[in-house]
């Protein structure tokens, strides 16, 4: 299924680029740590995409990352990723092809050929996933994706608030079924139907998606978002070995990248974790409370989090801290490493880290398609700077 | 006077000691500590024949002997006696861009055989229970014929076994017809849980050191049946419990964190007390574990075992660099901290208490009158120099009293899962220089009698743990009707590994969600516990 006479060297040469990055195993194992602490605790665990990735470079084969604005604006590209349930993801890896299956019959939908990938989220799966299908397909990585953080559904981008569409979306599995998903201007829908074909799969399904040219990309991304990702990764595997504060380390790297203030706001261990089946039946999605109780210095404070695969909201004592989409990570003190609500467990501690959400994410139509009202809470969103403007422990 | 069927003898064999015990009910008849020999098996029966010998009992009343070893983890760890292992795994289509042996350092690679011996055969299961493909009978028929003289141990992994195991059993078929009963078999559903990667490194992990445990199970049994013992041979397996020296043989993986899993057991065992937590403390670092029902807490965090990533289930423990030898570092009479460093062994040298020139957490204990008796390990009073130790200005001791205790306090809050003070057991041979009143968050202190021998005694508890999991859909299954379906299979498993079916009981129900996915499927996870003995 590789077109060995496509290779990312040569499509950059095409384009006249000779500024890129050489993706090696140091690299992507720094921003997939990296997008994991952005998956706001959602985004599933990092190995199987960080495995395929290291076979890949194993291979011989090249991973390159662009910046988008080198790009040209009428070349073709797509977003690819693993959608469905992680734990049917830990359990069935996929074949090597996948992907690259997805991505060609999406050219045949469209009658062009796709000469890049865009990630979709930072997240532990779908990160590395892009760049190891990037590398099967010979094509290169661009500096882009449509969260920088992890969302619980497919429309849930700034490319859809910056009015572009996921369709025609490819959908397939390991046995080559394809599913091609065209609605149009509806998102929604085809986040429904996405899902439902993930089930009939088995739980698991890997897709192109989100056909758009370099112009469009260039126009309604959050741009650098792998670059982010990056820093932070390198900023936290630098802490690890110089045994420096990974979270000091890490509010750094964010403000040198991206030049916002993060917050570290509580320090606890998770005493109650309450799933709830109950009314989201049919969504698909964990939601539930934990509520961790504070250590240290936070010693007789309560925090409680929602969550729906991603942490959602914030609250200490009551005091609303963080609202969507502004990122929270629970990450490990000492390690950095984020704790993920699939595999949270009661006793587990960590410090909770508070992340402006990219301005292209804060827009009013993003407010109204992923802020605090669409989750179901009856609150204003309130930056994240605003409601901590103490400024946290940093 | 004792007899037959109420004497158990235990090991507990570390890294520097091996400890015996001989028990009579819960009374300790003799204990022996003797030095871990590198064939690990030597230092054992040191330390049975110094408990035969103190306590005179009579072999022939000893009902169980049981162990908590560490032979495979240094088979393992020194890549050594390891057997050559066939590797399947029932999942292609699916599964290929990852193959079998990924990320394995390349030693222990080429110590079982390497990637030549490892076969993606079309097959394995999704997790409704559908086939992703039928599986590719002939394909396993050849591999095995391929592999016929090269390998004494197969590993196979399907994907979603531990739902269906199906596929898992009908290749075990084909390689036994093929190769013969010689050749062991380690199914991974079996061995852990859902995630196939790091089942799978579990299961070929398993099938790597059977030959290791089975060569130490057959000379502790010729050594204890010379000593004229007729008893059945258990050892403990990474919860604590036991499991038949027969089962071990098959499940070598499942001892990989023997050792502190019985120290746990022991302070349970010796204290009574089956929730709390137990604080460990050793020369150089203590390690503290949540007990729960008497058995240790699980990590929910991968075990990597031989630079190799598993999903075994091991006891969550944390350590702190906190033990009798941990030097104080301070500034006038101010503790500026506790260690890292520690003087170890050479604490009778190094420690002001034997006229050395550090000050270690020993002698803050020395110095507030805490040691009234002899440290068996240094075979030495407690103290040789009380003018060194009365030459150190008290508010520096007590600052130094202050900060051990306040640490101690912390690394057991970190564990806790409830703000309700709970009990704590310590163990160890620091446990006696550390403070133990009025611990915040801790309603009461233990250090039971005999506390120096407690993994020993801990592997003396006849009882047997196991586990089973299944997935459900609770839009479809009855909960109730699942639960008791994964009960019947977790109770089969426990008599499976030795215990007497009738005295199984249910330790914990777990429930695990399905994320990212329709519907209201979740894992549950059963975990049992029966006896060995009526």
């Amino acid at each position: 299924m590789n077109k060995p006479n496509l290779s990312a060297r040569g499509i950059l040469k095409d384009w006249g680029i000779t500024n890129f990055r050489v993706i090696d195993k140091k690299a992507i194992s720094e921003i997939t740590l990296g997008a994991s602490i952005l998956a706001t605790g959602g985004g599933g665990d990092p190995e199987i995409g960080l495995l395929w990735t290291y076979k890949v470079l194993d291979e011989g084969k090249e991973i390159l990352m662009v910046d988008p604005m080198d790009v040209p604006d009428e070349i073709q590209t797509a977003s690819t990723a693993c959608l469905g349930a992680a734990i049917v993801l830990t359990e069935k890896p996929p074949s090597s092809d996948v992907l690259s299956l997805a991505m060609e019959r999406l050219e045949t939908y469209l009658g062009r050929k796709i000469q890049a990938t865009i990630p979709l989220e930072c997240g532990g799966v779908n990160s590395p996933v892009s760049y190891a299908a990037a590398g099967e397909m010979g094509v290169p990585v661009i500096d882009v994706d449509g969260m920088n953080r992890a969302f619980p559904e497919l429309q849930m981008t700034s490319w859809v608030t910056h009015g572009m569409h996921s369709s025609p979306t490819v959908s397939v599995d390991n046995r080559k079924n394809v599913t091609v998903i065209d609605t149009g201007d509806d998102d929604v829908l085809a986040e429904t139907l996405a899902r439902r074909a993930a089930m009939a799969y088995g739980g698991i399904s890997w897709i192109a998606t989100y056909p758009l040219t370099g112009r469009q990309l260039k126009e309604t991304s959050i741009l650098n978002s792998q670059s982010i990702a990056w820093a932070i990764g390198r900023a936290v595997m630098h802490a690890r070995q110089e045994h420096l504060d990974p979270i000091g380390e890490l509010l750094k790297s964010l403000k040198e990248e991206r030049n916002v203030e993060g917050f570290r706001v509580f320090r606890g261990k998770i005493i109650d974790i309450n799933r709830d089946f109950g009314s989201e039946t049919n969504k698909g999605f964990t939601l539930g409370t934990v509520t961790l109780d504070g250590i240290d210095s936070y010693k007789g404070q309560t925090a409680t989090l929602n969550f729906q695969n991603e942490w959602l909201n914030l609250r200490v004592d009551g005091k609303v801290l963080c609202l969507p989409p502004d990122l929270i990570a629970i990450l490990d003190s000492e390690t950095g490493e984020p704790i993920r609500t699939d595999i949270m467990k009661y006793g587990y501690r960590g410090t909770v880290v508070l992340i402006p959400a990219h301005e292209r994410m804060r827009t009013s139509r993003g407010i109204e398609m992923f802020g605090p009202r669409h989750f179901g809470y009856n609150l204003d969103y309130v930056p994240v700077e605003e409601l901590n403007t103490n400024g946290g422990d940093d | 006077m004792e007899e037959k069927g109420q004497l158990r003898v235990g090991f507990d064999v570390g890294g520097t000691f091996t400890d015996g015990v001989l028990m009579q009910g819960r009374n300790v008849l003799s204990k022996a500590k003797s030095l871990t020999t590198q064939d690990v098996t030597g230092g054992i029966v040191e330390a049975l024949d110094e408990v035969l010998t103190k306590s005179g009992a009579n072999p022939a009343h000893v009902a169980m002997v049981s162990l908590g070893t560490t032979h495979t983890t240094n088979a393992l760890i020194e890549r050594r006696n390891l057997n050559q292992v066939g590797i399947f795994r029932l999942g292609a289509p699916a599964t290929t861009a990852i193959p079998p042996l990924t990320g394995w350092p390349e030693d222990l690679k080429q110590a079982i055989g390497g990637s030549e011996l490892v076969h993606i055969i079309r097959g394995g299961s999704e997790y409704d229970g559908r086939d992703i493909v039928p599986l590719d009978t002939k394909a396993i028929d050849d591999a095995c014929r391929s592999m016929k003289g090269k390998v004494d141990s197969v590993a196979i992994t399907g994907v979603f076994s531990p739902i269906i195991n199906d596929h898992e059993e009908r290749a075990a078929k084909i390689v036994r017809d093929v190769l013969g009963d010689d050749v062991h078999i380690t199914l991974s559903h079996r061995i852990a849980t859902i995630s196939l990667l790091e089942r799978e490194n579990s299961t070929i992990l398993n099938a790597s050191v059977i030959s290791v445990m089975q060569r130490a199970v057959k000379s502790l049994r010729s050594a204890v049946r010379e000593r004229g013992i007729d008893a059945p041979l258990f050892i403990v397996q990474n919860d604590g419990s036991v499991m038949s020296a027969d089962y071990a043989v098959d499940y070598p993986i499942f001892t990989v964190a023997s050792g502190p899993a019985a120290s746990v057991r022991g302070a349970v065992y010796l204290s009574g007390i089956e929730d709390g937590v137990v604080v460990d403390i050793g020369g150089t670092s203590t390690d503290v574990a949540y007990i729960v029902n008497g058995f240790p807490r699980e990590s929910s965090i991968t075990a990597t075992i031989g630079g190799v990533k598993t999903n075994i289930r091991c006891p969550d423990l944390l350590s702190i660099a906190l033990g009798g030898g941990t030097i104080i570092k301070h500034d006038g009479n101010d503790v500026s901290s506790l260690g890292p460093e520690s003087v170890g062994y050479n604490l009778v040298r190094l420690g002001k208490s034997f006229g050395g020139p550090l000050l270690t957490v020993h002698d803050t204990a020395v110095a507030l009158g805490k040691l009234q008796q002899k440290l068996d390990v240094f075979k030495t009073s407690y103290a040789t120099h009380p003018d060194k130790i009365a030459a150190v200005p008290k508010p520096l001791i007590n600052a130094a009293w202050a900060k051990i205790k306040t640490t101690i306090e912390e690394v057991i809050d970190k564990m806790k899962t409830t703000p309700e003070p709970v009990p704590a057991i310590f163990i160890g041979g620091g446990a006696m220089v550390v403070p133990k009143e009025n611990i915040a968050g801790v309603s009461e202190v233990l250090s039971p009698d005999h506390f120096e021998v407690g993994g020993a005694v801990g592997t003396t508890i006849a009882e047997i743990g196991a586990y089973a999991e299944g997935v459900v859909d609770l839009d479809i299954d009855d909960r109730d009707e699942a639960i008791a379906r994964v009960t019947e299979h977790a109770k089969d498993n426990a008599a499976l590994a030795g215990a007497i079916r009738d005295t199984v009981e249910v330790i914990d129900v777990e429930e695990i969600p399905f994320t990212y996915m329709p519907g209201k499927r979740e894992k549950i996870r059963i975990r049992v516990k029966g006896q060995v003995l009526r």
